[in-house]
């Protein structure tokens, strides 16, 4: 199978990078009509498949789960997971064939060989769902022209997914159709009743593209979402240790620091994170990101060259064929770090001392969103998307890290972007090793001394002006504000 | 003074009203209000105080001999003694009664206090005419009169303040503020809002029993106790539902839900199996059981929150569930509180938008409300007594309050069927009273079914004589 991105002319690649679009509420109207009546079968019954199946079931539509036959001979999690919840369970021959919408709810890496295995199962003029364009774009996986191919990926875990539902809203979701799979033209309709199915339409749906959604989502989760979280947790932890800070205390203020310093950035962007910085701090966060910005720009460059090109997915893919090496290998690393290993200490870090004394981390934060997005659109994706997989993410992963630091952040995203995310670290922590050596803890740790708050109104200005001015805080005003609208009251 | 203490006191007013097991300390300094609705037998307790009625058991202590009443019972009384004094009908003579002088000079022990009194409230001109032609007001003063020169040890006052005009009114409150530095007194009163500042502590009266005792300086438990007076005393009615939010209407001749043969199952862990169970229109259930018997996966199998909901013959508002309705169709029909929403219900929202939510079925306001459904939620609000808190953060609110305000949400829409579950549990005597207040007041005035799961006989509600009881032994 050849790279399918790779195949398509330049002002194709253009055009589908382009393509992402809020939708208005007023387009859901139809609901879940368009799945009524038809037999929906999930593949996989993990933490997506489950979630979502429930909340398809609970929207009156017909779900039932197919497992591969050892699953259900062994009773396996999958199996008790869905007939635990009441759901039928059957091999991919007992179900497949008269299917008329397959969700494949699979790791990224079984998708090739789960695929291989349903089409020739599947019906004549059936409907296949991916969460994630990987198959389809970098594999290149050819689907049957008879079956339409769509993508629903609810931008949330499984468990939100599921929660957000019950309480009567939903989770921001994006949906695309490939163009080359869409033989009655119904992938749009499907992909619509499938997001109103689990809710996601009342958080606010994107129409995205499946070559805009890998190359933005594979790029953001590797550089400011995982990859530059776990970088800089373990260099701002290895400098406080070194500094004489306790162990205990640094622990905490790394953990809960990113949760609660992007929190501010889900609410205001980069300029209201910042503005939660006393003036002096901020204009030291604001020159320590230019600093780090100008060190890693060739980093994120390459990151996006490789996605853009296949050579990250060929280098994975690699490792997949290798039985995981890197990946196992990396990961048992990262349990082993200093960070890792030390628990959060009892002490009381209030909300507005994880601003002031984690300066260096909000201007990673900040580093990391802005260069982010400046690379992805670069590259021609829009800045919607743009957006979408830098800034509006950033908080979700954050929070991964508070609930149990990098171990459950690395657990809960996918096996790609974990591989990703190591990637990048292993080339960032040496990359910013000269930067952090100049780093004390009036920074990281302790905070400014603030006798004197003052600072020149003329640096202010400029300061403000260059924060409040990048085009990631241009599309987030606008973006915020239709959330905002969607979720007015709450 | 010496501490007066009562235990187990009960006494009988000529069988027709009894107090029992009244436990009350008024220590020296303390200046008591007594509250309670209507009938609830304040107005007794305190005339127990000042010796009337019949000490059936218990026992008193630290009572002074020296106990001056105001009351409409003592008031009504004296004129009775007076018209029995006029026996006319035997001796021929038209009998005038008792001179206003007389009765205020019996007793007197201040005689400036008495001139000063008589010429503030205004009764020198009546000074020489019988008490019993006087007015109600103009008997009352003659009453206080009586009672603030007797220089009593204890003075108790049944609603004081009740039919005075502006002037003596505010005589009479600055003169009690000064009288309270020397005299302990216990005071009847049905409005919060006039409570002289020198009372100390508030006792609640209900049914005959001394319910709560609460400090002043307790800002919460005196907010409470504002609340259940206002939910027990307002004639307020439940708000009416949204005209423009009609229900699909249900076949009159279906049952509410009718579940056959249903199981609940975990693995190898039956809860309960082979369980059938019809509710019909308007038809109230109790339902009870141990713990893990079932009670609330029962409920939930038809709210539709377990998944168990679609492995069983379930029906419920005209549908058999698993056949293409979704769960939203089924939660309109249902108004749900449970121990377990008010966990779950962690919004950051206002009260008003807490009861709005109901109109939605979510947890949380998603959706644009209008006028009318704002109107509503404030009426509820007002029925709650929360009308000056309505964009107060739900989550700032005490847990009592939440449950309050769940109840209300739950009643927003007047679902055909209202399910509580343990709506008490976790409450404290008053707030378990709140709970149960409101709950009367909605089955008495709405064609709601309610399933009520409830322990607790205490906790009973009037009108609810069907009965659930699950064994926990699998099987009902």
């Amino acid at each position: 199978m050849a790279n399918y991105f790779n195949t398509l002319p330049l002002r194709e690649q253009l055009a589908e990078l382009g393509k992402c679009r809020f939708m208005h509420l007023d387009e859901f109207t139809e609901g879940v009509d368009a799945l009524k009546g038809k037999k929906i079968v999930v593949i996989g019954c993990g933490a997506q498949g489950l979630n979502q199946g429930l909340n398809l079931r609970d929207s009156g539509l017909d779900v039932s789960y197919t497992l591969r036959a050892e699953a259900i001979e062994q009773q396996r999690q999958s199996w008790k997971n869905a007939t635990s919840n009441g759901f039928t369970v059957g091999t991919y021959e007992e179900l497949l064939p008269t299917a008329d919408v397959v969700l494949n709810l699979t790791p990224d890496k079984q998708h090739t060989s789960v695929v291989n295995t349903i089409m020739p199962l599947m019906k004549h003029g059936a409907c296949l769902s991916y969460s994630h364009g990987f198959n389809i774009v970098e594999e290149g996986m050819q689907i049957r022209d008879d079956i339409t191919v769509i993508m629903v990926a609810p931008k949330c875990p499984g468990s939100e997914v599921r929660a957000e539902y019950v309480r009567g809203f939903g989770v921001p979701t994006l949906i695309a159709v490939h163009e080359d799979n869409d033989p009655n033209g119904e992938g749009l309709a499907l992909a619509k009743a499938y997001a109103v199915g689990t809710g996601g339409h009342k958080a606010g749906v994107l129409m995205s593209s499946f070559i805009a959604e890998v190359k933005s989502d594979l790029m953001g989760e590797q550089t400011i979402l995982c990859g530059m979280l776990q970088t800089g947790s373990l260099l701002c932890f290895d400098k406080m240790i070194e500094e004489g800070i306790d162990a205990g205390y640094a622990s905490k203020l790394i953990q809960y620091g990113w949760e609660t310093t992007t929190e501010a950035l889900k609410y205001g962007g980069v300029t209201n994170m910042m503005d939660r910085l006393s003036n002096p701090a901020k204009i030291r966060a604001f020159d320590l990101a230019e600093q780090m910005k100008d060190i890693m720009r060739p980093l994120y460059w390459k990151h996006q060259d490789d996605i853009m090109t296949g050579t990250f997915s060929s280098g994975m893919m690699d490792d997949w064929a290798n039985d995981d090496a890197k990946l196992l290998g990396w990961r048992a690393d990262t349990a082993e770090t200093a960070f890792e290993k030390t628990p959060a200490g009892d002490v009381e870090i209030s909300e507005q001392e994880y601003f002031d004394n984690g300066i260096l981390m909000v201007a990673m934060v900040k580093a990391g969103v802005e260069l982010a997005f400046e690379t992805m659109t670069a590259a021609g994706i829009i800045a919607d998307s743009a957006y979408y997989e830098s800034l509006h993410e950033t908080p979700l992963i954050a929070n991964t890290i508070a609930r149990k630091k990098l171990y459950e952040m690395n657990a809960t995203i996918s096996d790609t972007a974990e591989y990703g995310c190591y990637l990048y670290n292993h080339a960032c922590v040496p990359l910013l090793g000269e930067f952090i050596k100049g780093i004390s803890t009036d920074v990281i740790g302790k905070g400014l001394d603030l006798s004197d708050t003052g600072v020149d109104n003329a640096r202010l200005i400029e300061v403000n002006a260059a924060i409040r001015s990048h085009p990631v805080e241009a599309i987030g005003g606008v973006l915020r504000g239709y959330m905002a609208d969607m979720k007015q009251i709450i | 003074m010496h501490v007066i203490r009562l235990d187990a006191v009960s006494v009988d007013f000529d069988g027709r009203f009894q107090l029992s097991d009244i436990n009350w300390v008024i220590e020296p300094g303390q200046h008591w209000l007594v509250t309670g609705t209507n009938g609830s037998g304040k107005s007794a307790l305190v005339a127990a105080l000042a010796g009337m009625g019949e000490r059936m058991s218990g026992t008193w202590s630290g009572v002074p001999e020296r106990v001056a009443l105001v009351s409409y019972e003592q008031q009504a009384e004296l004129i009775e003694a007076e018209l029995r004094k006029d026996d006319a009908d035997i001796l021929d003579v038209i009998s005038e009664g008792t001179p206003v002088g007389e009765i205020i000079d019996a007793g007197c022990q201040d005689r400036d206090l008495a001139n000063e009194l008589v010429d503030t409230l205004g009764l020198r001109p009546m000074i020489d005419r019988a008490f019993r032609k006087l007015s109600t007001g103009e008997t009352r003063k003659v009453m206080l009169v009586r009672a603030l020169t007797s220089q009593p040890d204890l003075l108790v006052l049944d609603e004081p303040f009740d039919g005075l005009d502006g002037d003596s009114l505010a005589w009479l409150q600055d003169h009690l503020r000064v009288l309270a530095t020397t005299v302990p007194m216990v005071i009847v009163l049905n409005r919060f809002d006039e409570i002289p500042e020198f009372i100390t502590h508030v006792a609640y009266v209900d049914d005959g029993h001394l319910a709560h005792r609460v400090e002043r300086s307790d800002e919460a438990s005196m907010a409470d106790l504002y609340q259940l007076l206002h939910l027990k005393t307002s004639d307020l009615e439940v708000p009416q539902a949204d005209p423009a939010d009609r229900l699909p209407a249900l076949n009159p001749s279906d049952p509410l839900v009718r579940i056959t043969d249903a199981t609940i199952r975990y693995d190898e862990n039956t809860v309960f199996e082979h369980l059938d169970w019809t509710i019909e229109t308007n038809q109230h259930w109790q339902l009870s059981g141990p713990n893990g018997s079932g009670k609330t996966g029962l409920l939930s199998l038809i709210t539709g929150d377990h998944p168990q909901c679609y492995v069983n013959d379930i029906f419920v508002f005209g549908f058999q569930r698993g056949t293409g309705e979704s769960i939203w169709q089924i939660k309109q029909y249902i108004g749900y509180v449970s121990t377990a929403l008010q966990w779950e219900y962690r919004v950051g929202t206002g009260l008003r938008n807490v009861i709005i939510s109901g109109f939605f079925d979510s947890i949380g306001l998603y959706s644009k409300s209008t006028d009318m459904q704002k109107a509503i939620a404030d009426e509820w609000l007002a029925l709650l007594g929360m009308s000056e808190r309505a964009d107060e953060p739900f989550s700032g609110l005490s847990f009592g309050d939440r449950r309050l305000v769940l109840i209300a949400r739950a009643m927003v829409k007047h679902p055909p069927l209202l399910i509580l579950d343990e709506p008490c549990l976790g409450l404290d005597d008053m707030n378990r009273q709140l709970v149960l207040a409101l709950i009367e007041r909605i089955c008495a005035s709405n064609e709601t079914a309610v399933l009520y799961v409830n322990h607790r006989p205490q906790d009973a509600i009037r009108g609810i004589d069907n009965h659930l009881t699950l064994s926990g032994e699998s099987a009902s």
